[in-house]
């Protein structure tokens, strides 16, 4: 999967956590405390994204992301290695 | 138990959610036409190679206010018990009460057992996947953080158990807290207790939920008080009622429903789900007392009612050696199915709506009472103006509850 895509997943999973985003075009440098996520939806989005990508990695690997474009690199780069 | 100021405290407001309707306006003439939800229940996670008949809420709909992001990680349960304090919460006008002197008692334990084996079967061979917001939902005490969160209350919320007699508990700790000036308004739920395919059959070989009998007639299934029952029939439902003192209402310019005239509750010291003629007689007696009612005085009775074999024969034997034969009785069970922990608050809204309404529901299925002295509300609704009525919930682990209401009209 491309980097792009994943990005798109976890665009799509950030709306589905916070229906108000519905129309948001989400750029690599949002962060999703800035748009709204408490730590309970920063993690459930996280969760939902290593769903669809079928990751099983220790979470504290992506600690550091700093935004969405990070998140997305990390997991890409997670997705590649397994 | 003696409460020198019980006339003093009132009930303002309810909420009921059910199968036969979200709302009084939806529930009230169901009750009165003794319309049914009964059939073979649909919900995932309610079968397994099994066809359990119960009463299903057949849609929600929810105010424009609720977030639909609290609504996505909101269990079921969670969903129903906010809807239907929304309708308590309005018809009190709670929204021009402090909120720091508003409480919330919710009665119920393992509240969201579907919720917890869905998860389980979607995420049992990659458990490191499992949705971090099961750690909140899981709770049951999620529900007050649920209805705290969406209702601005700032005084306390807690869940209490009783097993089927919760509904009545949460009522008598909202009672307590009223009473003792802990706050101005408490709300007490009987929350919707989620059952999945493992309660039902473990409750139907405990001899309690009914068996297969009436498998090719689900709406036969639910009989209270009818020589043919063989056990409760489950029914979805929550209520929530707004109790405060008459001068706290006054002062709002609310008017009341009825004032709660008494109550107890008194344990049999037994973990077993057997019912307690002595705890039955005991309970009774100390409600009737501390209301300063003598039997005569009721005119209606809403009884636990389930439909269980023995449970429906000793509850009549209490009422009986109790002297209360003579008031009217029937099963809003019948109706509604057995909601378990919803059910003792459901069944004061039933007593609630029957007083306002001067009409008593019908009991359905009842054709041939297990007693026929009784004063039995059977197929059609009659008019009664209920001046005293007695409502008796009880739960497995020996918990027996009653209260009585005083007519406000």
């Amino acid at each position: 999967m491309k980097k792009e895509d994943i990005f798109e997943i976890i665009a799509r999973n950030t709306c589905e956590v916070i229906p108000e985003l519905e129309g948001h075009v989400f750029k690599p440098s949002d962060r999703l405390t800035e748009l709204g996520a408490n730590s309970v939806d920063r993690a459930e989005i996280v969760a939902m994204t290593m769903e669809a990508l079928s990751l099983q990695i220790p979470r504290v690997e992506l600690f550091g992301a700093k935004n969405i474009g990070e998140l997305a690199e990390v997991l890409y780069e997670k997705s590649k290695s397994v | 138990m003696k409460n020198q100021n019980q006339s003093e405290l009132l009930i303002t407001g309810v909420g009921i959610t059910s199968a036969i309707g979200q709302g009084k306006a939806a529930f009230t003439p169901a009750l009165m036409q003794g319309q049914h939800a009964f059939r073979v229940m649909q919900r995932p996670g309610r079968q397994k190679d099994t066809s359990f008949i119960g009463a299903e809420i057949p849609s929600l709909s929810y105010p424009e206010r609720f977030s639909k992001r609290v609504l996505r990680t909101a269990s079921f349960s969670g969903q129903v018990a906010m809807v239907t304090l929304q309708e308590a919460w309005d018809e009190a006008n709670l929204a021009a009460v402090d909120p720091s002197r508003i409480g919330l008692v919710i009665g119920g334990s393992n509240l969201q057992q579907r919720d917890l084996i869905q998860t389980y079967e979607n995420y049992k061979d990659r458990a490191h996947l499992v949705r971090p917001t099961y750690g909140i939902s899981f709770m049951d005490s999620d529900l007050c953080g649920l209805c705290t969160e969406q209702f601005g209350i700032r005084g306390f919320a807690y869940t209490v158990g009783g097993a089927s007699a919760s509904g009545q508990v949460a009522i008598l700790q909202a009672i307590q807290a009223v009473q003792t000036g802990q706050v101005d308004i408490c709300i007490a739920m009987g929350a919707l207790m989620d059952l999945t395919h493992w309660e039902c059959q473990a409750l139907r070989s405990l001899g309690a939920m009914g068996t297969d009998r009436y498998a090719d007639e689900p709406a036969m299934a639910c009989r209270p008080f009818d020589k043919n029952r063989d056990g409760f029939i489950y029914g979805e439902s929550c209520g929530a009622v707004v109790i405060e003192r008459a001068d706290f209402a006054m002062s709002r310019q609310i008017k009341p429903y009825a004032i709660l005239s008494g109550w107890a509750v008194a344990m049999d010291g037994n973990r077993n789900p057997n019912p307690s003629y002595e705890g039955e007689v005991q309970v009774i007696r100390r409600a009737l007392e501390q209301g300063n009612l003598s039997p005569q005085e009721i005119d209606y009775i809403n009884p636990h009612g389930t439909g269980s074999t023995i449970g429906d024969a000793i509850e009549i034997k209490a009422i009986q050696d109790c002297q209360l034969s003579h008031a009217y009785i029937n099963a809003t069970k019948s109706i509604t199915g057995h909601g378990l922990s919803a059910a003792g608050t459901v069944e004061i809204i039933a007593t609630l709506i029957q007083m306002k309404e001067s009409r008593l529901h019908p009991t359905r299925n009842l054709e041939n009472p297990i007693n026929s002295s009784f004063n039995w509300v059977r197929g059609q609704s009659v008019p009664h103006d209920i001046k005293h009525a007695l409502s008796l919930s009880m739960g497995f682990g020996g918990i027996n509850t009653a209260i009585c209401l005083q007519n406000a009209k």
